[in-house]
């Protein structure tokens, strides 16, 4: 019997030597229903590890780091544009994680939401509190994601190394109109307010409301399961 | 179903973009709708996925140990576990201290009961002391409201009948003025009674009103016999201003009663009236008298 189940796409990163968004997709197969699977496997195992955080098990927060550190570290240093930072943030985020695990209620979000959001949230309070705010964020905010600094670009050999999260995101986000992909991207990476964004794009800040709902959206619809 | 609104601020919220009072608007909104809540959830790990966007970047190594080594020394809030509690052993006075204690406290409340009883009774007799007098200004208040009212309806009748004496007053001291002015009016007229000089009708007689203010007067005839028919009566004026007697017109009087009434004027402008006199001229009248004088004034 032949399944009919709808084909998802999975898109991995590599470079366009034009730049702009730098990203393209390369396709494999992955069904609905796998994606379902690993993404609550995923939430559960992760909550498993934070309960037995909250009992003093250190062995879980290891694990925990294991599987959250690249994208918490990368996230930090991509706002920061500075990877001694970076190291403080995500530092900063599992001590935090570590000593009010017992407060994490799985049925308000995923654990991987809150260390992203805490990550986040101290990488942008950094930045801001920075003398050279204007300077750094000239810099930490490039007009793409920033793929040619260092370590940024993923070559060839690095593809296989990508997770299927990350390619899923990006493949996601490789797919939205561009103007839409430049407004998640600023309104996540940036620290900027929605008034600095519509004055960085030099775009209405309504336009700019309309392309953040818009663009979530869709990336909610297409990243349904899979994160 | 949620609206583009609240999709777009659900947006907002879950990159951390809403502040202040928009932010607290949406919260409240948020807490109230489960289906909003859910989609917050949704679309808040749409956004943090966004962090599998960044450039691949890897910690280094010792990173992890540096935060191991941290989580050593700290325990997470609700990891540490109660230790038993200890039993501690009373000494045997301890009971009869406690029951002393509370016949103390008994007594101690009982008669803090008994004080605060006799104080809410005094305080209710304030209370109804105070009512009485409240009831007591109330009527004394209502009757001197009372006062008052009886006395401003009783002025307002006073000015009333006093704006109708004036009203009366005015009207009377108009009449008056009227009457005055009529009075004044007739104290300069002249009026004089023109007596016969004819032999064969001894009772004609006339009178003649003169008003000096119109410059005309009347003049009533009786039992005057009527002229010829080639004749007329004319009646004159006699001034001082002018040295012959001024004509004031002829008239014809009633052959059968021999009456006449006529409104006369002067040729000339008189305002120094001496006598009245009738003559009898020619048909028509004469510029002077030239005929017979048969009435005239004293």
């Amino acid at each position: 019997m032949t399944l009919a189940l709808p084909l998802f796409r999975i898109s991995f990163l590599i470079k366009e030597p034009q730049g702009h968004l730098g990203w393209s997709v390369c396709h494999a197969r992955m069904t609905p229903a796998d994606d379902n699977e690993d993404h609550e496997q995923r939430a559960r195992a992760n909550a498993e590890l934070i309960r037995r955080m909250a009992g003093g098990d250190r062995d879980a927060l290891a694990e925990l780091y294991d599987k959250l550190a690249r994208p918490l570290y990368a996230t930090a240093r991509h706002i920061l544009n500075d990877a001694a930072e970076a190291q403080d943030v995500v530092h900063d985020v599992f001590l935090t994680l570590w000593e009010n695990a017992a407060s994490f209620d799985s049925a308000r979000g995923a654990a991987f939401s809150w260390a992203v959001t805490l990550t986040r949230n101290r990488s942008i309070d950094r930045l801001r509190s920075r003398s050279n705010r204007a300077r750094l964020l000239g810099d930490s905010v490039p007009s793409d994601l920033g793929y040619d600094a260092e370590g940024g670009f993923i070559g060839g050999d690095d593809l296989a190394q990508l997770g299927d999260r990350a390619a899923a995101v990006r493949s996601a986000l490789a797919e939205l109109p561009p103007d839409q992909q430049k407004a998640l991207e600023l309104a996540f990476f940036s620290g900027l307010t929605q008034k600095e964004i519509a004055e960085k794009l030099s775009e209405p800040i309504g336009t700019v409301k309309a392309r953040i709902r818009r663009g979530l959206l869709k990336l909610r619809d297409m990243l349904a399961h899979r994160l | 179903m949620i609206d583009e609104r609240h999709e777009e601020l659900a947006a907002q919220h879950a990159f951390g973009l809403l502040e202040g009072a928009e932010r607290a608007e949406f919260v409240a909104a948020m807490e109230a709708s489960p289906e909003l809540r859910r989609l917050v959830a949704e679309l808040t790990l749409a956004a943090t996925g966004l962090a599998h966007a960044a450039p691949e970047a890897t910690p280094p190594e010792e990173l992890k140990a540096r935060i191991l080594a941290s989580a050593a020394g700290r325990v997470p809030a609700a990891a540490p576990a109660r230790p038993p509690a200890e039993v501690i052993a009373f000494p045997a006075w301890v009971p009869w201290l406690a029951a002393a204690a509370l016949g103390i406290a008994a007594l101690w409340y009982g008669r803090e009961y008994s004080a605060a009883q006799a104080e809410n009774g005094r305080l209710q007799t304030d209370a109804v002391g105070a009512l009485a007098a409240l009831h007591q200004a109330q009527a004394q208040l209502d009757q001197e409201r009372g006062a008052a009212l009886r006395s401003l309806e009783e002025t307002q009748s006073e000015l009333a009948r006093a704006k109708q004496m004036v009203t009366d007053t005015s009207r009377r001291v108009a009449e008056l003025s009227a009457q005055l002015k009529d009075q004044g009016e007739l104290a300069k007229l002249k009026i004089a009674t023109l007596a016969s000089m004819l032999g064969n009708s001894p009772a004609a007689v006339a009178v003649a009103v003169w008003d000096p203010s119109r410059a005309q007067g009347v003049l009533s005839v009786s039992k005057l016999p009527a002229a010829a028919a080639e004749k007329d009566y004319q009646l004159w004026v006699i001034d001082k201003r002018y040295p012959a007697p001024v004509s004031a017109g002829t008239f014809v009087v009633d052959p059968v009663t021999g009456e006449a009434h006529v409104v006369f004027r002067a040729d000339k402008p008189v305002d120094a009236i001496a006598k009245f006199a009738v003559s009898l001229e020619r048909k028509g009248g004469a510029p002077s008298p030239q005929g017979p004088i048969v009435l005239i004034s004293p």
